[in-house]
């Protein structure tokens, strides 16, 4: 796109993809909050239906000067965005009732209890899309809505393994590894909210909407890249690479940390180019099957080649040769980033409790819509605007729901 | 009939992905109903089709049956055009008034450099939804680096999170992660534009930055740093306050059980899985606290009740008692969960020259029980006389005339035949 379309585009005022749309969040954790997140920013209204002691991941870090605290939790302040916090007791036929209410003017509802927790309080998707029909509701567990694991605890540790993918990743000669951070919530995240709004055009569309059943297991298997198909196609096994699935393929110590390339066979002229050395148009590495016999010798030279680069170095060796070099990147080189910043990808927030902080966010860059990038809600912050002022319960209806521990 | 497990249908896509961030996200936008039709040149056709080496006796359109490609592409359609030459811009121009989205992941300069700008996408059709997927992003003093989904993991942050911790050496995942994710990320990107679309009647750009998506999945990373200017350590498999947390052992040749205990509760759950063996009752394991403290310790013990079962038999023990675990399961092993088995999660998928296989089918279920796979990766250029006949009006004699000219074809040119391939062991 030109600097002149984006001029143009620029001009108009932003409208956002799902503003006025309502969005009952009944998720805690990492999947359904990053889901709800997007949507926030993209405009929708996202009520936060958190327990009377708070979305669990509250209480997880890191928080400023490592001081635990419900209000600044990293994670939470991170995933919860623009959204609005009321608590609800779902144990209490009043917490029951109010949820009923929200959702009759609610477009889209996430939720992660356990299988069969919201059908058994008669707040299922039955109950719920009643009189709603082009609700869109998903369900986001570690295993699924049926089958034998269904209500089996999970944790990223398990959920990576149980998707196949902890087989593939880690040094041969020592145990499978886990890669770092979340990874299987925050994928199957990533994955609800593609199926939210994928679900949610064909409710626009059709006005009918649809529940959907969200595993995270599943959605982590179902990305084992070509593994998946030579062991089924092939019924071949594969086995760890560690750091190198052959020698234009992995990550290299280099003189300021590591660094790393990842060559397809038509880069190979290019990249014996950017390196320049006369070994590399050898006999032994002169086509991708020559490489593969010879990938030790292949391997040596490039140990030795890495070791003389720096990370900034290779980045630019592979922008001028037009050859995928990359490095390691900290949180430091990142969010130091000059390539980052141009585009906007950091947004500062003020917090009353946290203070100012500087937040990774927004999926992409769009002509049509910006992103709304707000803060995150205190515990029960909205308590009173939606239950008062949108339900129009009185205000002494909210002291008595808080006495009987409903809100 | 509206079916809710294809929302998207009735939505055409212009496919012009390649390699696997683009193919996956066309994949699930496929999955959903959409008419994803994959776009390939008779000179640059989909590197993927012939990426790998054969590893059986090949058949003789061996670039229509390889593995990695059939991974991606099932469910689509596949019209081979020149987007280099002009009659082949001018077939996509008359193509282009029938779709809704175009997507592709190229290099950042290379749709500019074939003259397909937004401005020139937008001519042909002026609510055109055009998704660009370059690993950097296409604006920014890096836009030019260029980058596959391991390079995309290394430039996020991603692999410094991970590493066994004792080496200081940080790993790679497994897999090309930082592909799927963007791909992942493009489908709700698509899927959020038609609904923006519905609303305004307008089109949009959308610049996605692989590198940027992958990063938006390391949050608290990122928070941690502006909070506490603190970088991560690797856990390896290990967690900063549960134990057991680890993968353990089992009996057979590089079998592993990952077990992980949060609470008191489940610490209990697990001495029953175990037998309750006498070793458990130490006053070193007796609070969450002191098992993390000690948990060299406990986790020697825990490997020597896994080491002496197959992980499947470990594994049943654990969930009678509903302990956090799953086998790690190998490739040819995950294929037989009885978990996804019971849930219909892999599918069967047949191909002519391939025979029968299984696939995953639906990454999630809103489907009311529709099969996922409609079809098997299309062969190269399959459906030209469908779409240029059938969708555009192109008479045959026309259409002889653009495959004469090498403007369409029913195979690749320059495919080397399989036997001159290389045979290995190696997966790529």
């Amino acid at each position: 796109m030109s600097e002149q379309q984006q001029g143009q585009d620029e001009q108009q005022p932003m409208d956002r993809p799902f503003d006025g749309v309502r969005v009952l969040e009944l998720a805690e954790g990492i999947s359904g909050p990053y889901a709800g997140r997007w949507l926030a920013a993209l405009g929708a209204d996202v009520v936060k239906v958190e327990r009377t002691t708070g979305d669990p991941s509250r209480a997880f870090g890191p928080w400023p000067d490592d001081l635990p605290d419900d209000e600044t939790s990293g994670l939470f302040l991170y995933l919860n965005g623009d959204k609005r916090s009321v608590t609800l007791n779902l144990e209490t036929s009043d917490g029951r009732e109010i949820l009923r209410e929200l959702a009759e003017s609610t477009e889209i509802v996430i939720e992660s209890f356990e299988p069969g927790y919201l059908a058994s309080h008669d707040l299922g998707f039955a109950e719920l899309s009643a009189g709603n029909d082009a609700l869109v509701m998903i369900s986001i567990t570690p295993f699924g809505q049926t089958g034998p694991n269904a209500s089996l605890p999970a944790t990223e540790l398990t959920l990576y393994a149980a998707s196949g993918q902890m087989w593939l990743t880690g040094h041969p000669e020592r145990h499978p590894l886990k890669n770092g951070g979340s990874q299987p919530s925050y994928q199957a995240g990533l994955n609800a909210f593609a199926a939210i709004t994928g679900a949610y055009y064909g409710a626009v569309m059709h006005g009918q909407g649809s529940y959907i059943d969200l595993s995270v297991q599943e959605t982590y298997a179902g990305m084992a890249e070509a593994f998946h198909t030579r062991a089924s196609q092939l019924g071949i096994e594969s086995q760890r690479s560690g750091n190198n699935l052959n020698a234009l393929w992995g990550v290299y110590e280099v003189a300021d940390g590591y660094g790393g390339i990842c060559a397809l066979p038509r880069n190979y002229p290019a990249f014996a180019r950017a390196v320049g050395l006369d070994e590399l148009q050898d006999e032994r590495f002169s086509d991708p099957g020559q490489r593969l016999l010879n990938n030790d010798e292949l391997m040596a030279i490039m140990y030795g080649w890495f070791a003389g680069q720096t990370r900034q170095g290779l980045l630019e060796l592979g922008i001028e040769h037009r050859v995928p070099f990359g490095y390691v990147a900290s949180f430091e080189d990142l969010s130091n980033s000059e390539h980052l910043q141009s585009r906007d990808f950091f947004a500062t927030l003020d917090h009353e409790d946290a203070g100012s902080l500087t937040y990774p966010g927004r999926l992409w860059l769009s002509s049509g819509h910006d992103w709304r990038m707000g803060r995150a809600p205190r515990l029960g912050e909205h308590n009173m605007e939606v239950i008062h002022g949108e339900l129009g319960y009185e205000r002494e209806d909210l002291v008595r729901l808080r006495e009987l521990d409903a809100i | 009939m509206f079916d809710p497990g294809r929302p998207l249908s009735g939505v055409r896509v212009a496919d012009l992905t390649m390699i696997w961030a683009g193919p996956y996200g066309t994949k699930i936008l496929a999955d959903q109903g959409a008419e994803v039709i994959k776009i390939e040149s008779p000179r640059a056709w989909d590197n993927i089709r012939t990426l790998l080496p054969p590893p059986v006796a090949p058949g003789e359109h061996w670039w229509n049956t390889n593995f990695y490609f059939h991974e991606y592409s099932r469910n689509k359609k596949s019209l081979s055009l020149d987007l280099a030459s002009d009659e082949g811009k001018a077939v996509f121009s008359r193509l282009l008034a029938h779709c809704d989205v175009v997507i592709e992941n190229y290099r950042t300069d290379v749709m500019d450099n074939l003259g397909l700008t937004y401005e020139w996408l937008r001519e042909q059709r002026e609510d055109i939804i055009v998704v660009g997927m370059a690993g950097f992003g296409k604006t920014g003093p890096e836009q030019d680096a260029v980058g596959y989904g391991p390079i995309i993991e290394m430039m996020s942050g991603m692999t410094s999170t991970s590493g066994y911790g004792d080496d200081g050496v940080p790993y790679k995942s497994g897999i090309s992660y930082g592909d799927p994710i963007a791909g992942i990320c493009a489908a709700a990107a698509v899927a959020t534009a038609l609904i923006q679309r519905q609303r305004s009647g307008k089109g949009q750009y959308i610049d996605l930055a692989q590198r940027e998506v992958m990063s938006t999945l390391l949050g608290e990373f990122y928070m941690d740093w502006s909070m506490n200017r603190r970088l991560p350590e690797h856990m390896g498999t290990g967690h900063d306050w549960m134990s057991p947390h680890n993968v353990y052992p089992c009996a057979g040749d590089d079998n592993w059980i990952a077990i992980c205990v949060r609470t008191d509760g489940e610490w209990e759950a697990l001495k029953r899985a175990m037998g309750a063996p006498q070793w458990a009752e130490r006053v070193e394991f007796s609070d969450q606290i002191l098992r993390w403290e000690h948990r060299a310790e406990l986790d020697e013990f825990v490997a020597a009740w896994t080491g002496e079962r197959a992980k499947t038999d470990a594994f049943a023990a654990l969930h009678a008692e509903r302990v956090p675990a799953s086998p790690v399961w190998k490739m040819l092993e995950v294929l037989r969960d009885p978990h996804l088995q019971a849930r219909g999660f892999y599918e069967p998928i047949r191909h002519p020259e391939v025979g029968i296989w299984v696939a995953h089918g639906w990454l999630w279920r809103n489907d009311g029980g529709q099969p996922c796979i409609v079809g098997p990766a299309p062969d190269f250029g399959r459906h030209n006389a469908e779409i240029l006949g059938g969708l555009l009006g192109i008479p045959q004699a026309e259409q002889a005339a653009l495959e004469a000219a090498g403007v369409i074809a029913s195979r690749p040119e320059g495919i080397p035949p399989a036997s001159e391939m290389p045979a290995t062991p190696s997966l790529i």
